[in-house]
């Protein structure tokens, strides 16, 4: 079984994340990059799933230079090769474009089976690219998976939502997503993370994959950041004095919230 | 030797792939398992599993194919993320370093693979209660009888005789000083622990032979070779001792910086105040010369260069163990009251800070090494 898994490199989440003055656009120099981790778990799947059926994992990125970091993490946890897009013209892209282009990078993957991607970036938060890419490339999408097994030609999965858990399943290829519950993902071994720098990495550019660099990037994007402005700090909040009466107080405050 | 000062991008994804491992076990995880008297066994065994301890075995042996600087990376992202491992000091780096680079190849069979894995565990015993770790006043004697060698004599603060599957004793045989694998079960061997005052997993321990009668294949290397044998496996020793002491000295300057950043006293953070910005900075300096030192022992000794080695790698375990020394103490006086309460993590590594200065070779010998070696002085002892 074949399968891509998309990733990408974000601004550790521990570390101040900020957007630039000159394009609202995400500061990358002010932060740690590290791979993401919900693309970990997608790693992690993908090499559960191989160790079960065989097959190969490719990890795809799309991002600056320094994406290449991420992909050798991915790489060194046991990945067979990647696809990176590299292109400046890429820079500001919003959802829609990165979905056109991860689309044909994923073409370039011959015989895929299956695609798995992470259920939202710790950075864009926008979740919406595994569902876009399942529209342009014409496959079932079985999203916000907590479970993944693959019988034959099919895909299942487990849903968890507020109200139940949902059971899905797909034909292959298909496009799925996880979320945060799907697995505890492997640390690199020595051997990985010596191996990783021997396997092959595929460098693409926007022209490369036959992707009109006027349709990416902040000038493609169907939206713009107008203005940014830092959380306010938080306020000190209410203050009650227990005379006897502090339990129905908080009890009282909660029902407000619509917390209880 | 190339002169290079960023590490490879293996050893940097190596780092950081160690202390996330290395954190999630954390130093609660360390400091409860030495208080109740267990080992940190779970720690070792994943990070044994992932080739984290067999970096520096060979890779026909399943090993790494690393070096020391490899090990020694390992050793020092463990100890700044709070659970240090004292055997990393003995087994892969003194034992598994001495039979890779002196064993035959039935002894290299019989142990390599396990300590590429970190299944293996091995103590090493040199530390006599009449001679130090002076190897030429060693008073546990080895003989051949036959075709058997009989080991008689003792050893003390030989860590962790409790959990190891053998014991790499450094013994006098009729030509010089002769390495010796003794496992812990074989007859007329007696170990005790030795009650210490620090908070660890690992114990300390004197050992008896009495007339302890072993294979011929016991003994590591030739008979006569014994002394360079013996400090092929001394400097990867002080190299990792100097990484263990490093590690913990980051780790402390962290918790102090972070204080001082976050602690406000009178309307400032207190770190605010050059009466604290100025050690700390200081202590930052001392700490990262001496790693930069333990770096470059760790060069040369992967680079074959056992001399040079040996007076970096000393020098490199008297800078990390004054560094280490200076960071806890500073920390903890940074830190106040709260520098001894159990929730901040820095009273149980006080009485372990100070073994860097100590083990495993003390300050005054190391500086009674320079001023003979590299200054040439007249010897003092």
């Amino acid at each position: 079984m074949n399968i891509v898994v998309l990733v990408k490199q974000v601004p550790d989440t521990w570390s101040e994340r900020k957007l630039t003055d000159a394009d609202h656009t995400l500061d990358r120099e002010s932060a740690d990059a590290v791979l993401d981790e919900i693309n970990e778990r997608a790693v992690e799947e993908a090499l559960l799933l191989k160790e079960a059926h065989g097959g190969e994992v490719t990890v795809i990125a799309m991002g600056p230079g320094r994406a290449t970091d991420a992909i050798r993490k991915a790489l060194s946890m046991g990945a067979d090769k990647a696809v990176h897009v590299s292109d400046d013209a890429l820079h500001g892209s919003d959802v829609i474009a990165t979905a056109k282009v991860l689309a044909k990078a994923i073409g370039t993957v011959e015989g895929f089976d299956l695609v798995i991607a992470g259920n939202e970036a710790t950075d864009g938060r926008a979740g919406a690219i595994p569902a876009i890419l399942a529209e342009i490339l014409g496959l079932p999408q079985v999203t916000q998976l907590r479970k993944v097994t693959v019988e034959g030609t099919t895909v299942k999965g487990e849903r968890e939502t507020e109200e139940g858990v949902a059971h899905l399943e797909a034909s292959l290829p298909a496009i799925v997503s996880v979320t945060e519950k799907i697995n505890e993902p492997r640390y690199p071994s020595f051997k990985g993370i010596m191996a990783a720098k021997k396997k092959p990495v595929t460098t693409l550019t926007v022209a490369d994959l036959g992707v009109d660099a006027g349709e990416v990037g902040l000038g493609g994007a169907w939206s713009g950041v107008i203005e940014a402005s830092p959380k306010p700090p938080r306020s000190a909040g209410q203050r009650i004095d227990d005379e006897g009466v502090g339990g129905s107080k908080i009890a009282e405050y909660l029902v407000g919230q619509k917390l209880i | 030797m190339s002169i290079n000062f960023t590490e490879s991008d293996e050893r940097r994804a190596l780092r950081a792939a160690v202390a996330d491992l290395g954190s999630r076990y954390g130093h609660e995880y360390f400091v409860s398992k030495a208080r109740a008297g267990e080992k940190t066994d779970e720690l070792w065994a994943e990070a044994g599993k992932l080739g984290y301890l067999g970096v520096a075995v060979p890779e026909e042996y399943g090993g790494g194919g690393g070096g020391i600087g490899d090990l020694a990376a390992v050793c020092e992202e463990l100890a700044r993320a709070g659970s240090p491992m004292l055997l990393m000091v003995v087994s892969p780096a003194i034992c598994a370093t001495v039979i890779a680079r002196f064993g035959t190849d039935a002894q290299k069979q019989r142990w390599l693979p396990g300590f590429a894995e970190g299944t293996t565990k091995m103590a090493f015993a040199i530390t006599e209660p009449d001679a130090g770790s002076n190897s030429h006043r060693l008073a546990t004697r080895v003989r051949r009888d036959g075709d058997e060698w009989v080991l008689s004599g003792g050893k003390y603060y030989i860590s962790g005789v409790d959990e190891v599957q053998a014991v790499l004793v450094v013994a006098f045989s009729e030509t010089g000083p002769a390495l010796m694998i003794v496992p812990t079960d074989v007859a007329g061997l007696t170990y005790r622990p030795i009650e210490m005052d620090i908070v660890s997993p690992e114990k300390q321990f004197t050992m008896f032979f009495d007339d302890v009668r072993l294979p011929s294949d016991a003994l590591v290397g030739s008979e006569d070779a014994g002394l360079a044998q013996l400090f092929a496996g001394l400097n990867p020793e002080r190299i990792m001792a100097a990484s263990f002491a490093t590690g913990m000295a980051r780790r402390a300057l962290d918790k102090a910086a972070e204080y001082a950043r976050t602690r406000s006293v009178w309307g400032a953070p207190i770190g605010s105040h050059q009466g604290l910005a100025h050690p700390l900075a200081q202590c930052a300096i001392q700490v990262e010369l001496a790693r930069v030192m333990t770096q470059k022992a760790a060069a040369l000794y992967d680079a074959g260069q056992d001399k040079a080695a040996g007076e970096s790698a000393n020098m490199a375990k008297y800078a990390a163990g004054e560094a280490v020394a200076t960071a806890v103490d500073l920390a903890i006086q940074v830190h106040g009251g709260n520098g001894l309460a159990t929730e901040y993590g820095l009273g149980s590594l006080l009485s372990a800070s100070r073994i860097s200065r100590i083990a495993p070779v003390s300050r005054e010998m190391i500086l009674n090494y320079v001023a003979q070696h590299t200054l040439n002085l007249p010897r003092s002892y």
